[in-house]
C-alpha cells in the first residue's frame, strides 16, 4: 500500500507540474465563460450589423400602409445596424404586372424581400406574403423581423376595423406572469426572474459537465503517462521494484486525486462566479457526497479501461483508435441532457442510469435536477456501478500486466482474451 | 545458500524456444557473468528471474523466494532498456525509485547525496534527466539499481554505452559489492568485461546453458596448448620435436603448438638444453576464444534446434 501511494504522490506532483495540465485547467473556465458571455451578447442583440435590407410593399388593401411605413422607421431608429427600408409600391394600373416585376427584381437581388398584402387582409381573412429568394442565413433574421412587425399592425388594423382602440388593445395585450417559487416555509417564497429559471436548466448541466471533465480529462492524462512510461522504457524498471497492480493501482490513484482538486477548483470558481452574477444556487451536502461517490467509481471504471488500452499500444495516436468507442459511450448522456433534465424519472433517464459507463454522469445529473430520486435507486446503482468496477479491475490488471511489456505490433483481441485465463 | 536457483525453465514465443530447460544456481555470494551470444536468451531468462516474463514451466527461486515479488526490495536490476523519467531530476527520480523500493525516508536522504557523490553526478542533483548524457543517464540508472542496497544485483549489459573511465568506476563497484557477500549476476557479451570481472561463467546459447562453471577451473580444464617462445641461437630443432605440430615464426620470437598430449615443460626442458631462453609463456586461452570455440561447436552439434 504505501508503494501504491508513492506512486500516486509521484503522478499526482509530476502531472500537476506539467503545461498540458495546467493549460487544461484555465482554458476549460476561460472557454466556458467565453462561450456563456459571446452567446448572452449574441441573443441580446441578435448578432452584429447587418446591411440594410430593402423590402418594397405592395398593399393592395390601401389600409395598412402608413402603420407599415410608422412601424418600420421606429424599428430602424431604434436598431440602426439592422434596418429594413420599406417603400410603397403601388398596384396601380396593374397589379400582376407589377408583382411580376418584383420578382424579377428579387431575383436579380436588386432587393431582400417583397411584401403584398392582400385586398381583405383587414376586412376579411387576408393573406400577407413575404417573398424572397434564396434567402442567405444572415436575411432570415432580418425576414423574421419584418414578419413579426407585419403581423402586429394587421392585428392592430383588424381591431380597429372591429371597433378595438389602441388603448383598449394594449390592456388587452399586457399580461404579466410572475414565476413564484414558494420554498419550504412560508417566507422563504421569492420571486424568480427568467435568468434563475435558466439557471436552474444550467446546473444540472454543469455537474454532469464537471462529471465528464473530470472522468474523460484525467482518463486522457492516465493514458499518456502510460505510453509515456512504455516509450521511456522506465516500465521495466519500475516493475523490478512493484507489481503491475501496485504501478496501475498508484497511477489511477494519483490521477483521480487530481481529478478531484480539479473538480474542485472549477467548482468553486463557478459558485464564486454565479454568486458574483447574483444567482443563488442551492447545492446540498447529500449532492457533494453522490457527486463524490459517483465520480470516484466513475473514474476508476473509466481509468481502468484506459490503463488495459494504454499498456495495449505504442503511441497516442494508436491509443485514441481504441478509446473511440469508450468516449461514445460517455458522450451520449452530454447529447441527451435536455431531455434527461426535462424528465429526470422518465424511463430514457432511468434506463441510462443503469448502463454503467454512464451511471455516473447520468445519475449526477438527475440528483441536480429533481430532488426526488429514489433512496433505493441511488443506492442500486452505486452498488451495480461498484461491481462493475471490481470486474473491470480484475480485467484491465490481466490485460496491463502482459500489455505493458509489449512492444511492437499491438496484440489482438483473440490474443487479449487468452491472458484473461492465465492465473 | 543460493541467491537463484533456475529449474527445468523453458519459455518459447511463438515457434522459437527462447529458453530451453535451464538449470542453474548462483550462490550467494558470487559474481557471475551470464554470456551468450545475441539472441541466445540471456535477457528473457534474466525477466523470467525478475517475474516480469512468465516461464512456460518449471521452477524459480530467488533469495529463497518462490516469487521474486517478496524478494523485489532486495533485489537491484537493471533492466537492459534503459529508462527514468526524462522530466524529474536526478535527485528525485533517484528518490522516486527508492522510495518505491521500500528504502525508508531518513535512509534516502542520506543515501541518494551519496550515490550521486559516488558516480560523479553530484553537479547535476537538479537537472532533468533528459539533459544528461547518455553515458550519465547510464550511471543514473546504475545508483537506481543499487539505491535499496540490494543483496542481489542483476545487472543486464551494464557496461554497453560507458567510456573506459566509467567502466572501470562501475567495475570497483560491482566488486566492492561483492566484497560486502552481495551477489551479482551481469550478463555480457564483452567478453573482457567478464573475464576481468567475474568468477563464475554461465554460457548460454540457442536457450540452452552450454557452461557453467569457475573461471579458474574453466582456465585449468581447458589448458592451452600454445606456447610463446624468445630465444637466442638455432631454434630449427624445434619444428623437428615430436611433440610440436606446428610453428610461425617472427624475428626471435615464435609461437608453437603442441599437440594435445604435449606438455609445455617438456619443451621448455628441451629448449633450455640447446638455446638460450629469454621468453617462455604458456599462452591462456581467452575467454573470447573459450567462448567462440564452445558456441561453434554447440551450434555444430545441434543445427537443427533453433532457426538461426
Amino acid at each position: 500500500m504505501r508503494k501504491i501511494l508513492q506512486v500516486a504522490l509521484r503522478e499526482y506532483v509530476e502531472t500537476v507540474k506539467t503545461k498540458t495540465f495546467i493549460i487544461g485547467l484555465l482554458m476549460v473556465p476561460v472557454i466556458i465563460g467565453g462561450i456563456i458571455l459571446f452567446a448572452g451578447r449574441f441573443s441580446s442583440d441578435q448578432g452584429g450589423p447587418r446591411p440594410p435590407m430593402r423590402v418594397p410593399v405592395t398593399d393592395l388593401s390601401s389600409a395598412a400602409w402608413p402603420q407599415i411605413q410608422a412601424a418600420f422607421d421606429q424599428h430602424n431608429r431604434s436598431h440602426p445596424g439592422k434596418k429594413v427600408l420599406v417603400e410603397a409600391l403601388e398596384a396601380q394600373p396593374n397589379p400582376d404586372a407589377v408583382q411580376a416585376e418584383a420578382k424579377t427584381r428579387l431575383r436579380e437581388r436588386q432587393i431582400d424581400g417583397y411584401i403584398v398584402l392582400d385586398k381583405d387582409v383587414v376586412t376579411g381573412s387576408g393573406k400577407v406574403w413575404l417573398y424572397s429568394y434564396k434567402p442567405r442565413p444572415a436575411d432570415l433574421d432580418g425576414l423574421w423581423t419584418v414578419e413579426g412587425i407585419l403581423q402586429r399592425i394587421v392585428v392592430d388594423e383588424r381591431c380597429k376595423a372591429r371597433g378595438i382602440t389602441p388603448e383598449v388593445l394594449a390592456e388587452i395585450r399586457s399580461v404579466s406572469v410572475e414565476r413564484v417559487d414558494v420554498g419550504s416555509t412560508g417566507e422563504a417564497q421569492r420571486v424568480e426572474g427568467r435568468d434563475v429559471i435558466g439557471a436552474k436548466m444550467m446546473v444540472p448541466f454543469f455537474f454532469m459537465y464537471l462529471m465528464f471533465m473530470g472522468v474523460a480529462g484525467m482518463g486522457q492524462h492516465l493514458l499518456s503517462s502510460i505510453i509515456e512510461e512504455k516509450n521511456s522504457r522506465v516500465i521495466e524498471v519500475l516493475l523490478s521494484a512493484l507489481s503491475p497492480f501496485e504501478l496501475m493501482a498508484g497511477k489511477i490513484l494519483g490521477l483521480g486525486a487530481i481529478g478531484l482538486t480539479v473538480i474542485s477548483l472549477w467548482a468553486a470558481g463557478a459558485f464564486a462566479a454565479a454568486r458574483g452574477q447574483g444567482l443563488e444556487m442551492e447545492v446540498t451536502a447529500g449532492l457533494g457526497i453522490c457527486f463524490v461517490t459517483y465520480y470516484i467509481l466513475g473514474f476508476l471504471l473509466f481509468s481502468s479501461i484506459l490503463a488495459a488500452i494504454g499498456s495495449l499500444c505504442n503511441t497516442i495516436k494508436e491509443a485514441q483508435g481504441l478509446m473511440m468507442p469508450v468516449m461514445m459511450v460517455s458522450i451520449v448522456p452530454m447529447l441527451a441532457w435536455f431531455k434527461l433534465v426535462q424528465d429526470p424519472n422518465g424511463t430514457l433517464a432511468r434506463g441510462l442510469s443503469f448502463v454503467p459507463p454512464m451511471t455516473s454522469m447520468v445519475m449526477i445529473l438527475r440528483l441536480a435536477s429533481s430532488p426526488d430520486i429514489r433512496i433505493g435507486e441511488i443506492l442500486f446503482t452505486i452498488a451495480l456501478l461498484a461491481a462493475t468496477v471490481l470486474g473491470a479491475i480484475w480485467v484491465a490488471a490481466k490485460v496491463f500486466r502482459t500489455g505493458i511489456l509489449m512492444y511492437g505490433k499491438r496484440p489482438g483481441l483473440r490474443e487479449v482474451l487468452r491472458w484473461l485465463g492465465q492465473s | 545458500m543460493e541467491a537463484i536457483r533456475l529449474e527445468q525453465v523453458c519459455k518459447s514465443f511463438g515457434d522459437v524456444r527462447a529458453v530451453d530447460h535451464v538449470c542453474a544456481t548462483i550462490p550467494a555470494g558470487s559474481l557471475y557473468g551470464f554470456l551468450g551470444p545475441n539472441g541466445a536468451g540471456k535477457t528473457t531468462t534474466i525477466r523470467m528471474i525478475m517475474n516480469i516474463l512468465q516461464p512456460d514451466s518449471g521452477t524459480l527461486r530467488i533469495l529463497g523466494d518462490d516469487s521474486v515479488e517478496q524478494a523485489k526490495a532486495r533485489i537491484g536490476y537493471m533492466p537492459e532498456e534503459r529508462g527514468l523519467y526524462r522530466k524529474m531530476t536526478v535527485a528525485k527520480v533517484l528518490r522516486y525509485f527508492g522510495a518505491i523500493k521500500g528504502v525508508a525516508e531518513q535512509d534516502l536522504a542520506r543515501r541518494v547525496p551519496a550515490w550521486l557523490e559516488r558516480l560523479d553526478l553530484a553537479a547535476w542533483a537538479n537537472k532533468k534527466t533528459e539533459e544528461l548524457s547518455k553515458g550519465m543517464q547510464q550511471k543514473l540508472q546504475f545508483a537506481v539499481t543499487v539505491i535499496n542496497e540490494p543483496q542481489l544485483l542483476i545487472l543486464d549489459e551494464p557496461f554497453s554505452g560507458l567510456d573506459p573511465l566509467n567502466v572501470d568506476l562501475l567495475r570497483e563497484i560491482i566488486l566492492e559489492m561483492r566484497q560486502q557477500g552481495k551477489t551479482v549476476l551481469f550478463s555480457t557479451h564483452a567478453m573482457h568485461d567478464a573475464e576481468k570481472l567475474c568468477d563464475s561463467v554461465l554460457l548460454i546459447n540457442r536457450g540452452r546453458i552450454i557452461l557453467d562453471e569457475s573461471l579458474a577451473a574453466l582456465r585449468s580444464r581447458r589448458r592451452s596448448h600454445t606456447v610463446c617462445a624468445e630465444l637466442e641461437g638455432d631454434t630449427s630443432f624445434i619444428e623437428r620435436l615430436p611433440m610440436v605440430t606446428a610453428v610461425t615464426a617472427e624475428a626471435n620470437r615464435m609461437e608453437i603448438r603442441l599437440a594435445d598430449t604435449a606438455d609445455p615443460q617438456e619443451l621448455l626442458r628441451a629448449m633450455v638444453d640447446r638455446v638460450r631462453v629469454q621468453d617462455f609463456e604458456i599462452k591462456v586461452p581467452s575467454l573470447h576464444e573459450i567462448f567462440v570455440d564452445l558456441v561453434r561447436s554447440s551450434n555444430a552439434e545441434d543445427p537443427s534446434s533453433r532457426p538461426a
